[in-house]
């Protein structure tokens, strides 16, 4: 069944939310997610890399042989992340110096390769370029959750601004790799809590409009 | 019959795929020589304004910088491997001290910093240029609180490290809960102290250091 | 379907007890009064404070998330009384009650209920608590958090640690007492209280002998080979958590093994690893550490160390006839 380009849009950013859905891209998700400066940078970096090498790649998909899909996907990507990551260097380095080694590693993104493989190689390049938007906006707005959180309990600021005031001791393992692990998964047990109570009042409604048809 | 087709290689398809590979790969290469023409220059000018711009703030008084290349022989003489460059500060072209860049081991790897030593044996300024210690312990090194301390002290002896009580002469305060971060910054700046003394005196003098105190963080 | 309505069918023999875990973990609770006394002597009102603190956020978690999760609500069974009464005694007397609160949430929230509630910890949730806490505000859990104010010294284990002026250390009837300036975390003050307690519970049989004897036992050799000496052995056995987290962390029953050999190898595996943090680690103590570190590996060594089934027996190899 053919989707709409907004619900193409809408799944990457809801249904199949490539952090909290899908689970991928963990590694830089972890790593970035101190500040919520990074996370916003990392995720839209990514989301240009991903629209990107999407439109591309669907572009060339009737000219790229399947047998070498693979390498043919990875130069591409990795064109884009190094051209991206010069940029970045040159026009925003304290947004560079900040994200690091983890610009590089965009390249390795299951997300960026998955959806190559899963979408662009076999949809057109319009609806690849959504998909690729989709995915890219999801990714950020999970990231910019999960750093935000991480930053007020963990550091006591938002976007740099000082929260509570000097007085404020942070929690400081939230900061840390495992604090990340610990805050992502009760953030995933929430969601999918609150997300099996949505779904299961609209069966409900569902049932009972049924009901009342019969 | 299966195995007679597996060892007849069809070149024609080989080739094709090759050259598809092949230029796919041109263009994108392409794309990046034009970028990184691009931005190569304004990379290397922002990476000589950050550095310069650092060197500054550890020896105020200097207006030029310029890097000295027996850096690693020096290094050597005075048994510091640790040295990993050494700029002359100078105003109006007479040398009024040198800044040094050491990368001593911290907590979580190494830190890279810059020590400001004067031409009259004081240290002028301690700057961590980057590091990735423990957020709130030792990431606090690059605090003006705890590498202020340094700036003032004689250069001519080892600046040593207490955990309580108050500090006098060449000694400075641990950072509460990152003893071993603020032995690895006080390690660099005895470091750099040597360098800069060896220099001093044209080798005829090496400073002693006995190695920065502590144990446990 | 859900796991609690499930009935469970097995065979004979069936044994049949009056105990319930209420009566249990009020047992548990009695054996912690003689070292909550003296921690009370030694550190004053901010003792009772951050045991008071600990167990009304570690109950009122439990009330909340039972209450927010829809399931009956377990708190007259004291499993959060004693979960907060153990993390009360893992803390500095000079803990500030949001520390507290965080850290009940955290023992009963994170580490009991969302893995399943009593019975499902795969961690002591107490010592699990402590480490986090640990992890998160370091100076209030290290060094001079444990000393009352005015009083220039270290805990026993930090001078030893530190190689200060050993004419610093408490005797070895102070240590073992827990008078003239004995100071750590608010359970570890007292070797004799923790001694009482622990026999109480093993005399109910609430805990078997064999992980506390072998633990205590494991770390006294262990010191006398790295050259501890005699007297220097038991030193070691009075200081620090290692009374505490023998008699009454390490023998929690979700999150250590319940085979016979099982528990023997968990024992010594606590010791090794205390014994190695306290003599080459960068902290001077290593019980929590060696305790939660065993905990992980508690379900390995129970599979391993499973008795043979009656009547089964053990595969023979084929080529055998």
């Amino acid at each position: 069944m053919k989707k709409s380009k907004m619900q193409i849009l809408k799944n990457g950013i809801l249904n199949e939310n490539p952090t909290f859905r899908l689970l991928l891209g963990m590694c830089p998700t972890l790593a970035v997610t101190t500040a919520a400066m990074n996370g916003l940078g990392m995720g839209l970096s990514t989301t240009v890399v991903l629209i990107g090498s999407n439109v591309v790649i669907s572009a060339l998909r009737k000219v790229i042989p399947d047998a070498i899909r693979i390498p043919a996907f990875i130069v591409i990507i990795a064109s884009f992340v190094t051209i991206v990551q010069m940029i970045l260097e040159a026009y925003v380095p304290s947004l560079y110096a900040a994200l690091g080694m983890y610009i590089p590693l965009i390249v390795v993104n299951c997300i960026i390769l998955g959806r190559a493989e899963a979408f662009a190689y076999t949809n057109t390049p319009g609806d690849s370029f959504f998909d690729g938007l989709g995915m890219g906006l999801g990714f950020t707005l999970a990231l910019t959750l999960l750093a935000s959180i991480r930053e007020i309990i963990g550091a006591g600021t938002f976007f740099g601004i000082s929260l509570f005031g000097s007085g404020y001791e942070p929690a400081l393992l939230v900061i840390m790799p495992a604090g990340g692990f610990v805050v992502f998964g009760l953030l995933l047990g929430l969601i999918n809590m609150l997300t099996n109570k949505y779904e299961a009042k609209a069966k409900a409604e569902g049932d009972k409009l049924a009901e009342e048809v019969k | 019959m299966a195995d007679k087709e597996k060892n007849t290689i069809d070149w024609g398809y080989v080739f094709k795929v090759g050259l598809i590979l092949f230029v796919i790969t041109l263009i994108c290469t392409l794309l990046l020589a034009i970028t990184n023409s691009a931005t190569a220059p304004i990379i290397a000018k922002q990476l000589e304004e950050t550095s310069k711009q650092a060197q500054k703030e550890v020896l105020p008084e200097a207006t030029d910088f310029k890097a000295m290349d027996t850096v690693d022989e020096i290094a050597q003489n005075v048994g510091e491997s640790i040295i990993a460059n050494i700029y002359v500060g100078t105003k109006n072209g007479e040398t009024i001290g040198y800044a040094v860049e050491t990368k001593p081991s911290g907590y979580g790897g190494e830190i890279d910093m810059l020590t400001g030593i004067s031409t009259d044996g004081k240290i002028t300024g301690v700057k961590i240029l980057s590091q990735s210690e423990t957020a709130g312990l030792g990431a606090k090194s690059t605090e003006p609180a705890f590498y202020e301390q340094y700036t003032g002290l004689d250069a001519l002896k080892e600046v040593t490290v207490i955990k309580s009580g108050s500090v006098n002469g060449n000694q400075i305060m641990a950072i509460t809960g990152a003893t071993i971060t603020s032995n690895a910054v006080t390690t660099g700046v005895n470091a750099a102290e040597k360098a800069v003394q060896y220099i001093t005196t044209e080798g005829t003098q090496v400073m002693e250091t006995t190695g920065a105190t502590g144990s446990a963080q | 379907m859900d796991e609690n309505t499930r009935l469970i069918v097995s065979s004979s023999p069936h044994v049949r007890d009056t105990r319930t875990t209420s009566k249990i973990m009020l047992d548990v609770i009695i054996a912690m009064i003689p070292a909550a006394i003296v921690a009370i002597c030694v550190f004053g009102i901010q003792a009772l404070l951050v045991l008071i603190y600990c167990v009304a956020s570690a109950v009122l978690t439990e009330y909340v998330i039972e209450k927010i999760l829809k399931k009956p609500v377990t708190i007259s069974d004291l499993s959060a009384v004693v979960t907060g009464m153990l993390l009360a005694f893992n803390l500095p007397y000079s803990a500030p009650w949001w520390m507290c609160v965080v850290g009940g949430v955290f023992a009963i929230g994170v580490v009991k209920q969302a893995f399943g509630g009593l019975g499902a910890n795969f961690m002591n949730p107490a010592l699990a608590a402590r480490a986090f806490l640990l992890a998160c505000w370091p100076t209030r859990m290290t060094g001079t958090a444990f000393i009352p104010d005015g009083i220039t010294t270290a805990t026993p284990l930090g001078i030893i640690k530190e190689g200060l002026d050993a004419s610093m250390l408490p005797s070895m009837m102070d240590m073992f007492l827990g008078v003239n300036g004995v100071f750590g975390a608010i359970g570890e003050i007292s070797a004799l209280a923790l001694l009482i307690g622990g026999i109480y519970l093993i005399c109910r049989k609430v805990i078997s002998w064999r992980i506390p004897v072998t633990y205590l036992a494991t770390v006294f050799v262990l010191e006398l080979c790295f050259g501890a000496g005699f007297s220097g052995a038991l030193y070691q056995i009075f200081a620090g958590g290692l009374m505490l987290g023998a008699f009454f962390m390490a023998t929690d029953y979700v999150s250590s093994p319940n085979t016979v050999l099982g528990q023997f190898i968990f024992a010594f595996g606590c010791g090794l690893i205390t014994v190695i943090i306290r003599q080459f680690g960068g902290y001077p103590e290593g019980v929590s550490y060696s305790i939660l570190l065993m905990n992980v590996a508690a379900p390995l060594i129970q599979r391993y160390t499973a008795p043979r089934v009656y009547g089964i027996q053990k595969q023979k190899k084929e080529s055998e006839a």
